[in-house]
């Protein structure tokens, strides 16, 4: 049987996947979008960055109401009701991955749902179906890494697995303290868990402002979450009453649960794709290498998301996605930032993008910071927020911005304007003058720009 | 953090012209680049010689290495005619239609009216027959008699027909413009070329008497060809250039006859004429100079 033939074959249809077809359709070409799940969107919809929104919502009017006595309004114990609130998390996903199936088919894109694994420079299977292609780009995104020697138990879980809701334990293991495991320890706690966080490194959410994590750490210890940094887990036991994790380190001695969830990161799934046999690397961390213009050692071929590497991020993806589509039309694109903000949608949110000042010192790179604690924000005491931090990192000499930390509510929604800032080259200054409204949130980022500058008047 | 300061839209633009910004800022000697930096935007003013479309550095070479050169310094005149052009060549998606009209009944006319112009001290020009018969045209095609706005989404319409007479002159290209070309009479019109020709040779055209033309006419037939591509001179969206009129053999119920024709070749925007528009159009002014006697009605 004839190979059938696709202008641009997109191999995944996760947030990177989606945003290169559909960008590759707007500019003229005739797409292919694979992707074995039966609805588009990825891990990112359907098990990932929606749903864990969707129950950190609920797990915030939980928070919300029970921090309602002290403000005089009582609302009684409250009751959850896992089903409802799983099928609420799901429409809110059914509806915006349908609505995803409109915007490709609006654009005349052939979604086949099915798995795709090359079989040589310009040609793939797509299960046994040969296709030839023009160009391709891989999008396969990645997958939760499994410890080794863990025992197989159903109560042991994935990020996947977690936002599936499938029960609520009584006491919950969390395995690293990365904006996943942070997260669910967020939820789980919320709804009654008794949760712990073991993370490796010395802090949670490592690579983070160690000041800001000092903050988002005391609200979580604040909210039940019991949390050991520097403690590794040596080996893990399933019993039929209980899962057993032994850990040594900080923290030494046995913790009991009900379910675990594994968080210690996710592996770039280029090693399922058979990549070589298009003449594209591999690395054995399962990473494909690509230049600024998305291209693998096969010019004909792309790779975006977290396939290519870290950080793991949707709007990496769908960034590399645009400049993937508009460099295989012809047009001279690339990825030339390294400002990927980062978000932990955690009570309070921890939000930061380019240099900490723990990076700048390790780089060399000359720098100052200023800080502006929030228990000085009118906006943030009187809409119930608790401790929190504007922290911004800039260059001496020119007072050009460098880095932003940002915790506290919202923070995820704040940290662009800082994004927006050090695109533009903008100074401490440019941040000062430029009027934020009151009393806001925001302020507290020009507010600790004045405390730079020495104009000040709030503190 | 890159030493090169830039927004993510100069970036983008520089990418897209091949621009490597860092040795454009070694160039510059700063470290920030803006937009206007990379040259040739739309917005850009006139007038400063810069060359729409990018990098000319190529261009940038010292010819006296080749052989003795002396150099003459432009007139601001001629370095704002220039900029204009290259922009009006670089911005504008331009076609030129050729056609060509016979004009052996306005050279009938012509010959029969000379005894009456000596007497008015009026040369009557066969390009005073091209600006009427060019004035009629634009009040049966209104589209040519437009003008793209400034936010490439209206086209304005002009109730009016002004027509512009590119002049050749010792300082360079002027348009001086026939107002209301439609509601005057040849003889006027005449009168009104020969004036605006004569002043601006001394250069003493006032700015007023210069804009707002419905089209121009760029005329070489005193001086010679059989065709060129003449540049619209924005906001008009249409030139037409005339050549010299030759004789030559058509072929007429069976027996071969000369006629005098004028070669006219019509360049316009694309973006507002299409070709058949602008093929018909041509072909009816080459009926109008063709029957003269169709102008009356």
């Amino acid at each position: 049987m004839a190979a059938k033939h696709a202008d641009l074959i997109v191999l995944g249809a996760g947030p990177g996947g989606y945003a290169c077809a559909f960008r590759a359709a707007d500019l003229g070409r005739r797409v292919v979008l694979v992707d074995p799940r039966a609805t588009l969107g990825g891990v990112c919809l359907n098990e990932g960055c929606i749903p864990s929104k969707a129950l950190l919502h609920a797990a915030e009017i939980l928070r919300e109401a029970r921090h309602g006595e002290a403000w005089g309004l009582r609302f009684g114990e409250a009751t959850v009701d896992l089903d409802r609130l799983r099928a609420r998390k799901d429409g809110i996903v059914g509806q915006l991955v349908g609505g995803l199936g409109a915007l490709a088919r609006r654009r005349k894109v052939e979604v086949v749902r099915g798995t795709a694994t090359f079989t040589g420079p310009d040609t793939l299977d797509i299960d046994s179906a040969a296709w030839r292609f023009d160009q391709a780009v891989i999008a396969v995104g990645s997958s939760p890494v499994r410890l080794p020697g863990w025992p197989e138990d159903d109560r042991i879980w994935d990020s996947a697995a977690a936002l599936e809701l499938r029960s609520l334990p009584e006491r919950l293991a969390i395995v690293g303290g990365g904006i996943i495991g942070l997260e669910m320890a967020t939820v789980y706690a919320a709804l009654g868990s008794a949760v712990t966080v073991i993370e490796l490194a010395g802090q949670i959410a490592p690579g983070a402002d160690a000041e800001a994590v000092g903050i988002l750490h005391v609200a979580l210890e604040a909210e039940g979450v019991t949390i050991h940094t520097d403690t590794r887990v040596s080996t893990v036991k399933a019993t039929k009453a209980a899962l057993t994790l032994a850990c040594e380190g900080a923290f030494s001695g046995r913790i009991e649960a009900d379910a675990i969830i594994q968080a210690v990161g996710r592996a770039a799934n280029g090693g399922l794709v058979a990549a070589d046999r298009a003449g594209v690397e591999v690395t054995d961390r399962g990473t494909v290498p690509i230049d600024r213009a998305c291209r693998t050692a096969n010019p004909a071929v792309f790779a975006i998301g977290d396939v290519t590497g870290g950080p793991m991020l949707a709007h990496r993806a769908t960034h590399q996605g645009h400049v993937a589509a508009e460099a295989a039309c012809g047009h001279a694109a690339a990825l030339d930032t390294g400002l990927i903000p980062s978000v932990a949608y955690t009570s309070p949110e921890l939000a930061w993008v380019g240099l900490t000042a723990a990076e700048a010192a390790l780089k060399g790179v000359a720098h100052e910071v200023a800080s502006f604690p929030w228990a000085a924000s009118g906006r943030n005491l009187s809409s119930g927020g608790g401790e929190g931090l504007s922290r911004l990192v800039y260059c001496p000499d020119t007072n050009r911005l460098l880095g932003a930390t940002l915790v506290g509510r919202n923070a995820g929604e704040l940290i662009a304007e800082c994004a927006l800032a050090m695109e533009m080259g903008a100074t401490l200054e440019d941040i000062a003058l430029t009027v934020h409204a009151h009393p806001t949130l925001s302020e507290t980022i020009a507010f600790a720009a004045e405390r730079a500058l020495g104009t000040l008047t709030d503190l | 953090m890159p030493e090169i300061i830039a927004a993510p839209s100069v970036r983008a633009l520089a990418r897209e012209r091949g621009i490597d910004l860092e040795a454009l800022a070694r160039d510059l000697g700063r470290t920030t680049i803006a937009r206007e930096d990379l040259g040739g935007t739309p917005s850009a003013g006139t007038g400063d010689g810069a060359v729409a479309g990018g990098q000319a550095s190529y261009w940038d070479v010292d010819h006296a290495r080749y052989g003795p050169v002396t150099e003459e310094k432009l007139s601001r005149f001629a370095q704002v005619a220039a900029a204009n052009l290259g922009a009006a060549n670089a911005l504008i998606p331009q076609v030129t239609h050729h056609d060509r009209a016979d004009v052996t009944a306005i050279e009938a006319l012509r010959a029969e009216l000379r005894e009456e112009a000596r007497q008015r001290g009026v040369r009557l020009t066969a390009l005073a027959f091209h600006v009427k018969a060019l004035a009629r045209a634009l009040r049966d095609f209104p589209r040519f008699n437009a003008s793209l706005g400034a936010d490439g989404r209206t086209l304005v319409l002009k109730d009016y027909v002004h027509i512009g007479i590119a002049v050749d002159t010792p300082h360079g290209l002027m348009v001086p413009v026939i107002r209301d070309a439609d509601r005057k009479g040849l003889w006027q019109i005449a009168g009104e070329i020969a004036d605006l020709a004569r002043r601006a040779q001394a250069r003493k055209i006032g700015p007023e008497e210069m804009g707002g033309a419905s089209i121009t006419i760029s005329n070489l037939g005193g001086i010679g060809g059989t065709g060129f591509t003449p540049i619209v001179n924005p906001p008009e969206v249409a030139i037409l250039g005339i050549t010299r009129t030759e004789t030559v053999t058509v072929w007429q119920d069976g027996a071969p006859r000369p006629l005098a024709m004028v070669p006219l070749d019509l360049s316009y925007d694309h973006r507002v004429v299409n070709g058949a528009d602008a093929a018909r159009f041509l072909a009816h002014l080459a009926g109008l100079l063709a029957e003269p006697r169709r102008l009356l009605v």
